[in-house]
């Protein structure tokens, strides 16, 4: 039942890139959809983006954050359990320009899925990436440069790329009246936010990824519940992308910090063990 | 004539089980076993406790073998009506089935027919019994969605015809509720996993980690099996839709039972999935799911544990046996309360509940008399922790990918008296049929479905 990982290798300080071998995920996935790993016996029930699904093995981006992601990261060839697809693929359709961006590790792997899709669909895609320096981009064999129709690489202090986030890069863009029909979008759930408020004023459709602590991720816990436009929805089958201008945003941002305390206790006992 | 009183049963103290998930009862051995179904009066047929029974097991005959010493024909008896009576001892409501319907409730106690049931199962277990075999291979292929008590039962009992059948279960357990859902110290997990075993022995096969409708679709099955069987369960929880829902620190049942049992919370940090219990933990309502959520609760840490029921304990639809352990256990019953909102703190966590007391009034469609608030009566109660156990409904993932499915406003779904669904050639059973409901009701549909099944794949090769 394991499966095992054919790649891994550093994409910047932080993150690391993982190829694994899960031949009905591969299959199947479709942009929007989402993995659940469970990387040993004992382990939780981790949703992971996909970067990509091909010859039977999906590709991943993960942060070393805590215990799963260090155990796997330092210790771990092989998986317990693959899951998936989970989650529901977005509506790829000719919007015309769509922008894709992102400025975090889960949203760099959408960032590339979501670009080759939507491109494929005949859409005039336009990415954007940022990261915080120029040291830690990643390699450019991961980037969605190959996968879209205009690229833009920033960095945060202007050290390689564009200089800025993509918000801002963003921001005039649709200042000086470039035309976007719609946006996808991924990453640090604050930025999400800020970048709703932003699309607000211009009436772009802005759909984004609204990460949330998730168990079964098949609808039976109630654990990811997102509130969207009032009505309680459930990020592992209804999402995990939403509307932007239509999420609680208070509640999606406090959500994941639900078990900090017992995270910190996880990620030491597992470097006490030598296996993080 | 003088009813001697049931022999008791014994039990974990109080004060050590509180700290631990291990089985509270411990059961019968031989000799208790002899001794309380001894007490059976054996009635004249047909016998009151059998009717009482879902699946009309034959309970006076078990009582007499097992007051025989005949263990192993004890056993095979009870075989024939269900394929869990392990599970079954542990966890029907015996007090609204057989047990009720006793006729020595009229002057004393009733035999004690689930811990009874419960033992033949446990020494067959212990001493290997073999049931009979498959009698002849066949071709036709049947696929089973959820590998719950009703799909276990079917697929045990499609096998045994001869098909060829392949279990489809969305966790990476099987099991339904009696893995994920009902704890440990109720149901011993190793008894689940050993019926389970059998049915792999048996050449079952089970496929983990495959959502029908998400991972692979409907049709797809439609295409490839000869006949389906429905055992998808009601397991999505509902929310009271009050303010203050969006809390940290407010769960739903089936998510906290799901770490504490199918995650094994309780074992973090060695096992990864982390669950938070504060000190001072509310339960709204108090059924089954309600009382097992608060006992796990207790075990997990918690200082006080509350019930919120809106009606009195005496209308509660949980186990008389839960319900005794629970006020043993120490947890608090607060009745004719309901919740109005959840409050937080200045962080998001939820800190208490504002409740507003209620009072009975005229039988609602249940039966029982209906609560109504008390205009005014809303006061403050500190809780760290929520655990609103509401009851479950259909997961809807499922029912939006499956066309032509007919289900009720609530999506249960629809079936003919063959338990075939909307759909020609696929059937359903247990709680995906009836909304929530027992576990005994599944087991016993799963059985049914398997007849109806083979009486529609045999009919079908005659055409
Ligand atoms: C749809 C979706 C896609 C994701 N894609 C990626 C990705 O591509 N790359 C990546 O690195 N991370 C991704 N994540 C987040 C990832 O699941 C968590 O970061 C991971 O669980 C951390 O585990 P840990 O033990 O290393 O850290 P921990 O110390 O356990 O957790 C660190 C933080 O991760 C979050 N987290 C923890 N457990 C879960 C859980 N069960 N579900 C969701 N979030 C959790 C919490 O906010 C927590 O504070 C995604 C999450 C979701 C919901
Ligand atoms: C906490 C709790 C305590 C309970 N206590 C008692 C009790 O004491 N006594 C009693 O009689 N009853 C009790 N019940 C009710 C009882 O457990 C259920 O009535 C019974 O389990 C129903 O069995 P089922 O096979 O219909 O469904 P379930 O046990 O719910 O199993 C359904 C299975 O199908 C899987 N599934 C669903 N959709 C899909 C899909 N699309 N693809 C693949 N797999 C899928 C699910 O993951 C699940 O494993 C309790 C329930 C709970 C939650
Ligand atoms: S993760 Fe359980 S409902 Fe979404």
């Amino acid at each position: 039942m394991a499966h095992k990982i054919t790649r891994k290798m550093d994409l910047n300080s932080e993150d690391f890139y993982v190829e694994v071998e899960a031949p009905l995920v591969a299959e199947r996935f479709r942009a929007g959809n989402f993995v659940v790993l469970i990387t040993v016996p004992h382990g939780e029930r981790i949703p992971m983006s996909i970067m990509k699904a091909e010859d039977g093995k999906i590709s991943m981006f993960i942060k070393k954050l805590g215990k799963t992601s260090w155990e796997l990261y330092k210790s771990l060839d092989q998986f317990e359990h693959v899951i998936g697809p989970m989650g529901k693929p977005i509506d790829v359709k000719k919007y015309g320009r769509v922008v894709v961006a992102s400025d975090l590790v889960c949203g760099h792997a959408e960032n590339y899925a979501l670009c080759k899709a939507l491109k494929e669909a005949g859409n005039y895609v336009i990415s954007f990436q940022t990261f915080p320096t120029a040291e830690e981009v990643y390699p450019e064999e991961v980037l969605a440069r190959p996968v879209c129709d205009e690229y833009h690489l920033t960095t945060e202090d202007g050290s390689k790329g564009e200089e800025g986030h993509y918000l801002d890069i963003l921001e005039e863009m649709l200042e000086s009246g470039e035309k976007i029909d719609i946006i996808f979008a991924g990453g640090s759930l604050p930025n999400l936010k800020e970048l709703g408020d932003l699309t607000k004023d211009y009436n772009i459709p802005t759909i984004v990824t609204v990460r949330q602590i998730m168990v079964d991720a098949s609808g039976m816990c109630g654990a990811c519940r997102v509130f969207v436009d009032g009505e309680m929805q459930l990020a592992c089958i209804d999402g995990p992308m939403f509307d932007a201008h239509k999420i609680d945003w208070d509640a999606a941002l406090r959500r994941p910090m639900m078990y900090v305390e017992q995270e910190k206790i996880a990620y030491e006992r597992c470097k006490k063990l030598g296996r993080c | 004539m003088a009813i001697k009183p049931r022999v008791p049963v014994r039990e974990q103290p109080v004060e050590q089980r509180i700290h631990n998930f291990d089985s509270v009862p411990y059961g019968y051995n031989e000799e208790e076993a002899m001794a309380e179904a001894q007490r059976c009066i054996q009635c004249p047929d047909p016998p009151t406790c059998e009717a009482g029974c879902p699946v009309r097991i034959k309970i006076k005959d078990m009582n007499r073998l097992i007051a025989e010493g005949k263990f192993k024909e004890a056993y095979l008896l009870v075989k024939k009506a269900h394929a869990f009576p392990a599970c079954t001892g542990r966890v029907c409501p015996q007090e609204d089935q057989c047990e009720g319907a006793c006729i020595l409730t009229k002057v004393g106690q009733p035999i004690n027919i689930g811990k009874l049931e419960a033992f033949v199962a446990d020494w067959a277990r212990e001493h290997g019994v073999e049931e009979e075999g498959i009698t002849e291979e066949r071709e036709e292929k049947v696929a089973i969605i959820g590998s719950g008590p009703a799909g276990l039962a079917c697929a045990a009992d499609l096998r045994k015809f001869g098909f060829k059948v392949t279990i489809f279960e969305t966790l990476h357990k099987p099991g339904g509720v009696l893995v994920y859902g009902i704890p440990n110290f109720r149901l011993p997990k190793e008894i689940v996993e050993y019926e389970i075993n059998k049915l792999i022995e048996m050449g079952v096969e089970i496929k983990l980690n495959i959502t029908i409708g998400q991972n692979i679709s409907f049709e797809e099955l439609k295409r490839d099996y000869d006949a389906i069987f429905l055992g998808t369960g009601a397991g999505a929880p509902q929310f009271m839709g009050i303010e203050g829902e969006k809390l940290n620190g407010v769960y739903s049942a089936n998510e906290f039972l799901i770490r504490a049992n199918l995650m094994k919370a309780y074992l973090f940090p060695e096992w990864d999935t982390p669950i938070s219990v504060g000190k001072r933990v509310g339960v709204i309502g108090a059924g089954n799911v309600a009382m097992d959520a608060a006992r796990t609760a207790l075990r997990l840490g918690a200082e006080e544990v509350y019930i919120i029921y809106r009606r009195k304990m005496e209308y509660s639809p949980a186990r008389n046996e839960e319900i005794e352990h629970a006020r043993e256990e120490g947890i608090i019953f607060k009745e004719l309360v309901n919740p109005v909102r959840f409050i937080g703190d200045e962080n998001g966590w939820v800190k208490g509940v504002e409740l507003i007391k209620m009072e009975l009034g005229e039988k609602d469609s249940s039966g029982r008399p209906r609560p109504v608030p008390i205009k005014g009566s809303e006061f403050v109660m500190e809780l760290d922790t929520v655990i609103e156990a509401l009851g479950t409904v259909p997961n809807r993932l499922f029912l939006s990918r499956t066309p032509g499915l007919k289900t009720d406003r609530k999506g249960v779904i629809q079936v003919d008296d063959n338990l075939m669904t909307s759909i020609e050639g696929v059937f359903g059973g247990g709680d995906a049929i009836s909304g929530a409901a027992t576990v005994i009701k599944a087991l016993g549909e799963g059985r049914r479905a398997a007849e109806a099944i083979k009486e529609y794949i045999d009919s079908k090769k005659k055409k």
